[in-house]
């Protein structure tokens, strides 16, 4: 009996097998690929091809797009859609970066080239450094390159400077550029800034929190006497402070704590001891329940981008429409510091064969500023059809001929505090390493300001934590 | 013997070679390249060009004078420790009872089938749950120590060492204990029931029926638990970089995880890495070799006595065997 | 009288261990599917519920909007399980066969490099296998991942040291008597007795082949070759809007086949003492 049921387990298993093989009929054949590996190239590509029942579609039609999430490639396929005659296919790779797989994977791939390699691909702000000015800038080509006309495409669309900075490559090359920008404001509470001040009125707003950080721990202890927190958590202003620097984590090769960002460490030691803030993290429930105003305290604002405003704070404040929840009780407002957060880069191989058409596709979603391109249709969520998110785009040209009016923040066009908040962001003061040493940083800041250890061992151990793990010279 | 072992030698080679094949094919060429990059100058992204170091040891010498290598050695050790002591003896406990016939457990089928499924769920899914069970200031964790009064404000579990490693040695417990017990189980049901029925005969109880017959019987698989579990334990990075990312101040930073980020947190150190990764691999052969040795020489020092014992259940067992032989053809 | 007493004492003792840890076993997976009934906001608000909501069908709609196809990446995650399931246990067991069976000359060094290849670190091993692959362009290849399991180390460690009690040289002797292959031995007699020591690391193998999410992701990028765990890697990497709670209902989907396959595997190892030796 027992033996039956294990045959007929294995059988069964067996069928599966065989059935998923037939699937992909063409991985027969290459599996005895291992063994003889050059033939096994043009065994790969045609069964790619034919696995998406493209008839015999010759090598080179297909543009190869690797990216983290499908928004990049939707957008091309709404490119293919608008433009029927656009004769390529497009094989979109998308593999997410929670898990950590994308850099290696693409890395991988750039670094084997051949017909599979990418021919665009994209870069999230965490790590856009490596591939625009770090280790892997050397596989992205300079747009130039490409046959665009950059001096003047930026030029009319008037692309945020701190986009530029970062896409630009050591040779001083532009080789990369966003759609979105990614540019921070202050995003406060309408009702705690009227029982406060008596005015919710952003240009007013703005002056009582800012500009710096002396101004903004005033308005901190004004809310405080009232009740309320400024910030959820120390999370909260870091991105602020991060690129208020002057310098970035790397100078020449050696580890350098700039003064601002030393700061940090009192900034949030006197969030904690004057209970500004409820010591929430990032992303986590209790961040999520100060956007209701259910936290233990009220919390007066977050600092953010557009998109933290339509995915995270929109979606959590309780409800859809004015009135529910914190819905229409939001404002935004210039804030002490200018910072960005966030953004999707793309660049293109340098061996790619197909240079005008991912010019073209480049051109559209990164510097076209006509009403066709895709940045007018980001801003105004008109990619999908009318009624969709409307973003902060990297053209300020877009962005001023598009309407920013969000019933989320009390009917204000937000585009109006984000076009200038685009030009306070800094992108000069990055490093390919600053994911890491961020992680480390903010680390040693949360052992310092809950009292496990003194001002000066937090600094020590996180120098130590960077020469451990990074080629870096500490001092 | 002498005769047969040449004829049948040859089926030795032969039964071995798809292993051999496939570990030419696939295996070989990445562990050469952790072998050599140890030696070289070998980092930064796309690199193919690389030089032996002049000084072939100097990434070694790095590694070993590492303040977080050494820490992360500690943590690895007292982590895997602090799981597999429990792990082991509840899974032996449990098996004791599932396989004793005398007390009969009812729903044992149920309860073997539950006790593995932790090992089921994906790490990343496990280390998000946990994540939000002790997190600050909000969860349920801290709903339960302000609700029975324990304390006024929310307690900030993550930030403590202790804290955060016992957690990381619990979800490892958690996770393994039923991999283990199956694994005893299964090792348990090789043992030939004869064996059980003699030691009940001889008026065995369970204690001592479980101490002398069947511990002494799964010897093999025991040291297979042990080793593996060892091994295991000492490459730990799943759970440790997926919940808290080695934190907090590098309370949770295990080996494998240190290893992951010489490799890939900004610096690509691939010689670093590989230096490391050759490291824990000589720690681990030591102490496989050491577990090894203290099995076999258990066995020496209760030769004597066991050698009579042994010879009976075995005469036994192969009758069984014969028997089940001839049944199956 | 006395013993009897004892006897229930120490069942209650048993059976309190047991169905606390059955509690503690259970618990992740029901809030993992409580959470896959709850909303995205709903989760952010408390991670952890034991109430479920009425969101499952909107988690499925927005599962089933995505670029991929689910039922494509079941077929994809079970061809690659069972394959290198299949593969890890016979030529595991083939090995180990060959390691207890035979005497050959190079049989201790044999098993001592295979214990060696167990024990070296995966992280950086694994950088060289990726180069190795992308280099022979044998990407999107599912035998890159079916066809190394051949080569499980510890699975021969695991039966070897299993068979070692459990085979008897005589049932071979006999059987070469009655005039019967090496390799048929093998099938038909080695094979049978070694089966809960198959059902057990079958089971080892699919579970980790089936949640296996890092060497899929970095093998496979045609989303036609994606996995299960890929896609739900998909969901989660979202990074500026994730939805939990269709993330929650990707997971719970990917554990299902799991928990069907444990379930049939497991009799093998739940029924009674001695099932291998004995009663064929």
């Amino acid at each position: 009996m027992k033996k039956k049921l294990l045959s007929v387990l294995l059988t069964a298993a067996m069928a599966a097998t065989l059935l998923a093989g037939c699937g992909g009929s063409g991985d027969a054949p290459a599996a005895d690929g291992g063994t003889e590996a050059p033939a096994a190239e043009n065994t790969d590509n045609a069964e790619s091809s034919s696995d998406e029942g493209e008839a015999a579609a010759p090598a080179g039609e297909v543009i190869n797009v690797w990216a983290f999430t499908d928004e990049v490639p939707n957008m091309i396929q709404k490119y293919k859609d608008l433009h029927p005659d656009f004769p390529y296919e497009i094989n979109a790779t998308i593999i997410a970066t929670t898990d950590g797989a994308y850099q290696p994977a693409l890395d991988q791939a750039l670094a084997a080239g051949g017909a599979e390699a990418p021919d665009i691909y994209c870069a999230e702000a965490a790590f856009v450094l490596k591939y625009a000015q770090g280790d892997a800038s050397g596989y992205a080509a300079p747009y130039e390159d490409l046959g665009i006309d950059v001096a003047a495409d930026i030029e009319a669309a008037d692309i945020a400077q701190y986009t530029i900075d970062i896409g630009t490559n050591p040779d001083g090359k532009l080789v990369a550029l966003g759609y979105q920008a990614t540019g921070g404001a202050f995003i406060y509470r309408r009702s705690i800034a009227k029982d406060v001040w008596g005015t919710d009125d952003p240009a007013e707003i703005g002056k009582k929190i800012g500009p710096g950080w002396d101004q903004f721990y005033a308005a901190a202890d004004e809310l405080k006497a009232k009740g309320y927190g400024i910030v959820s958590g120390d999370g909260d202003i870091w991105h602020a402070v991060e690129n208020s620097s002057d310098a970035g984590w790397i100078v020449d090769g050696k580890l350098t704590i700039d003064p601002k960002r030393e700061e940090f460490l009192d900034l949030s030691k006197e969030l904690k001891d004057k209970g500004y803030h409820n010591d929430t993290q990032d992303w986590q429930d209790a961040w999520f329940a100060d956007m209701k105003g259910e936290g233990q305290q009220q919390i007066f604002g977050f600092f953010g981008p557009a998109w933290l405003i339509n995915y995270t704070l929109a979606p959590n404040c309780g409800g859809a429409a004015v009135g529910e929840g914190t819905y229409g009780d939001w404002a935004i407002c210039e804030p002490p510091i200018g910072f960005f957060w966030g953004g999707t880069w793309l660049l293109a191989n340098k061996d790619t064969q197909k240079k005008e058409a991912v010019a073209e596709i480049l051109r559209w979603i990164t510097l076209d500023c006509s009403e066709e391109g895709l940045q007018y249709m980001w801003a105004n969520g008109t990619l999908n059809g009318e009624g969709g998110t409307k973003d902060a785009v990297a053209s300020g040209t877009v962005m001023e001929m598009s309407n920013g009016e969000l019933d989320f923040l009390g009917g204000q066009n937000m585009f109006e505090v984000f076009v200038p908040a685009n030009q306070f962001a800094n992108g000069k003061n990055l490093t390919q390493y600053d994911e890491t040493i961020n992680t480390y940083w903010r680390d040693q800041v949360r052992e310092y300001t809950s009292g496990n250890k003194s001002r000066e061992q937090a600094l020590a151990d996180f120098k130590q934590q960077v020469a451990d793990n990074l080629d870096v010279v500490v001092e | 013997m002498g005769k047969k072992k040449n004829r049948y030698a040859k089926y030795g080679y032969l039964f071995c070679l798809p292993f051999t094949i496939a570990f030419i094919l696939f295996m070989l060429y990445p562990i050469l390249y952790t072998l050599i990059i140890g030696f070289t100058d070998l980092k930064g992204l796309g690199m193919t060009n690389f030089k032996i170091l002049e000084d072939p040891f100097a990434n070694f010498k790095t590694i070993l004078t590492n303040p977080s290598f050494i820490k992360a050695l500690k943590n690895t050790v007292g982590i895997w420790i602090a799981n597999f002591i429990p792990q082991i003896c509840l899974a032996l406990l449990l098996a004791a009872w599932f396989t004793d016939k005398r007390s009969k457990i009812k729903g044992q089928g149920f309860f073997k089938v539950l006790f593995y499924m932790p090992n089921i769920i994906t790490a990343a899914t496990i280390a998000i749950l946990f994540k939000a069970m002790f997190d600050y200031p909000m969860s349920p964790a801290n709903d339960l120590v302000m609700s029975l009064g324990l304390s006024d404000t929310p307690i900030q579990f993550l930030i403590n060492k202790t804290v955060t490693r016992a957690i990381v040695a619990f979800i490892q417990f958690w996770m393994w204990y039923g991999y283990t017990m199956i694994v005893v189980i299964s090792g348990i049901l090789g043992i030939s029931p004869e064996i059980f029925e003699a030691a009940e005969v001889d008026g065995a109880n369970r204690v001592q029926t479980f101490f002398l017959v069947t511990i002494p019987n799964i010897r093999t698989i025991l040291l297979f638990t042990l080793v593996t579990s060892l091994i295991g334990g000492l490459n730990m990075f799943d759970i440790p970089k997926l919940f808290m990312l080695g934190g907090p101040d590098n309370a949770t930073l295990t080996t494998s995880v240190f290893i992951y980020n010489q490799a890939f947190s900004g610096s690509y150190m691939y010689n670093r890495a590989a230096a490391a990764s050759m490291i824990m691999f000589t720690i681990i052969c030591i102490l496989s070799a050491i577990m090894f040795f203290l099995m076999r020489d258990k066995d020496e020092e209760k030769l004597r006595k066991q050698i009579r014992e042994q010879e009976k259940a075995y005469r036994r067992e192969q009758n069984a065997l014969k028997k089940a032989g001839k049944e199956g053809a | 009288m006395l013993k009897n007493r004892s006897n229930t004492i120490i069942k209650i003792v048993i059976y309190t261990v047991c169905i606390l840890l059955a509690i503690l076993s259970i618990a992740p997976f029901y809030i993992m599917i409580v959470n896959s009934t709850r909303s995205t906001v709903e989760i952010q608000a408390h991670a952890i519920s034991l109430l479920p909501s009425r969101y499952a069908l909107k988690n499925l709609a927005i599962l089933t909007g995505k670029s991929f196809d689910p039922m494509k990446g079941f077929m994809n995650s079970l061809f690659i399980s069972c394959g290198a399931t299949l593969c890890a246990v016979y030529f595991s067991t083939m090995t180990a066969y060959g390691l207890v069976v035979y005497d050959w000359k190079f049989r201790k060094p044999y098993f001592s490099f295979i214990m060696a290849v167990m024990m070296i670190p995966a992280q950086v091993t694994m950088i060289g296998f990726y180069q190795m692959v992308y280099k022979i362009h044998m990407t999107n290849n599912m035998w890159m991942l079916i066809l190394p399991a051949i080569a499980s180390p510890s699975m021969v460690f695991f039966m070897r040291q299993y068979m070692y009690p459990a085979l008897s040289m005589e049932i071979i002797q006999s059987a070469r008597i009655d005039g019967a292959k090496e390799f048929a031995i093998f099938n038909m007699i080695a094979l049978p007795i070694m089966k809960p020591a198959i059902a057990t690391q079958a089971i080892f193998s699919f579970v980790s082949s089936w949640n296996n999410l890092f060497t899929p992701l970095i093998l496979l990028t045609n989303q036609e070759k994606y996995t299960m765990p890929i896609m739900v890697s998909l969901l989660r990497g979202d990074i500026y809007k994730t939805e939990y709670g269709s993330v929650y209902l990707g997971l719970t989907l990917t554990v299902l086949p799991l928990i069907i396959v444990y379930l049939v595997l497991s009799k093998y190892i739940i029924a009674g003492v001695a099932l291998g030796s004995v009663k064929g």
